[in-house]
């Protein structure tokens, strides 16, 4: 059973990120603000008796459900509908753009001392921060999960509700779109 | 510079790639969301104050729910377990015993009555003597002469 310690402990540690994954989802700071605390309020008083390693997952299982019944509230379907399909093969099959060529030239090179030459680092961090909204909603979800919440394939899976082939493919696609995107934006060399 | 060559990558290497790529942008948006504005930061103190204070809550629930409770005032106070329905379903085994017993007992009863009668019945109709006669007259007469 989690402690009032670790439990305290580890919302603290979520609290930001679970704020702005959120507000990706539903661009809206009071709405995602509501969603994390009812979020957070589930997870104490359902799941206190769980051991503090299994609340991470419980957690981010939680708050998507969270975020999935605002939509539903909102009676906003079609828009779900929009944000949550499947987006397939956008910008995949350029023939003239090498977007593994991108991607490692561009860890390189985001965030380095280069990139800040050129643009100020807020600047680059606030790009960044817009290009991944930008995303389609299931693919910034498995991006997010996967690359911010650390969960592993099989974890994402469980919490998006859908395969782990399915996580891989969001993950790829996401990671192709932004790298893609911050080249146009001159973040690639 | 352009590039004119395109680089091949295996599937691992592209794997590894995006993930390093993945990793990188996350880390970065892990920088930003650090840096939010003052009334978030607060809001989702206050969330998470509430959150602590709601499992506190629940975990004192479950504790009574658990404990002895002492029920009743003065003399006739006594300490309860209110485990639930098991705790009621044993308490109420002995009344249903007792109810059973004293059927049983009412039972017997009635049966050891009803032989009785039946006994008389049957030492009436074999004896010799009709059972109309003791409805006669004379012969009760005859009975209470014969006696003294």
């Amino acid at each position: 059973m989690a402690t009032d310690k670790e439990l305290s402990d580890f919302l603290k540690s979520i609290e930001k990120r679970a704020f702005k994954r959120t507000a990706f989802a539903v661009r809206d700071d009071d709405a995602a603000l509501d969603i994390v605390q009812d979020s957070m309020i589930r997870l104490a008083e359902k799941y206190i008796d769980r051991p503090a390693a299994e609340l991470p997952l419980l957690f981010q299982r939680i708050l998507s459900n969270a975020t999935m019944d605002w939509f539903r509230r909102q009676k906003v379907r079609s828009a779900v509908v929009h944000n949550f399909s499947e987006f397939g093969g956008s910008g995949d099959d350029d023939g003239d753009f090498d977007i593994l060529e991108v991607l490692d030239n561009l860890e390189g090179t985001v965030g380095t001392e280069s990139a800040a030459d050129s643009v100020s680092r807020d600047q680059i961090l606030k790009l960044i921060e817009t290009e991944v909204g930008e995303l389609p909603a299931r693919q910034r979800e498995a991006f997010l999960l996967r690359y911010w919440e650390e969960l592993d394939v099989a974890e994402t899976a469980s919490v998006m509700g859908c395969s782990e082939g399915s996580v891989k493919t969001h993950c790829s696609r996401a990671v192709h779109a932004l790298a893609k995107a911050l080249k146009a934006k001159g973040l690639a060399p | 510079m352009t590039r004119n060559t395109k680089t091949t990558y295996s599937l691992p290497d592209r794997d590894g790639l995006e993930a390093r790529f993945g990793v990188r942008v996350a880390s970065m948006l892990g920088e930003r969301a650090q840096s939010t504005a003052p009334d978030i930061s607060e809001r989702l103190r206050f969330a998470r104050e509430q959150a602590l204070a709601r499992a506190k809550a629940a975990r004192r629930q479950e504790q009574l729910a658990t404990a002895p409770v002492v029920v009743g005032r003065g003399r006739g106070a006594v300490l309860a377990s209110p485990l639930g329905w098991w705790f009621k379903l044993g308490s109420a085994v002995p009344l249903a015993l007792l109810v059973l017993g004293l059927a049983g007992i009412a039972h017997v009863h009635d049966r050891a009555q009803i032989a009785a009668v039946a006994e008389v019945d049957a030492a009436l109709l074999s004896d010799d003597l009709p059972p109309d006669a003791y409805t006669d007259p004379g012969f009760a007469e005859y009975l209470k002469t014969t006696r003294e």
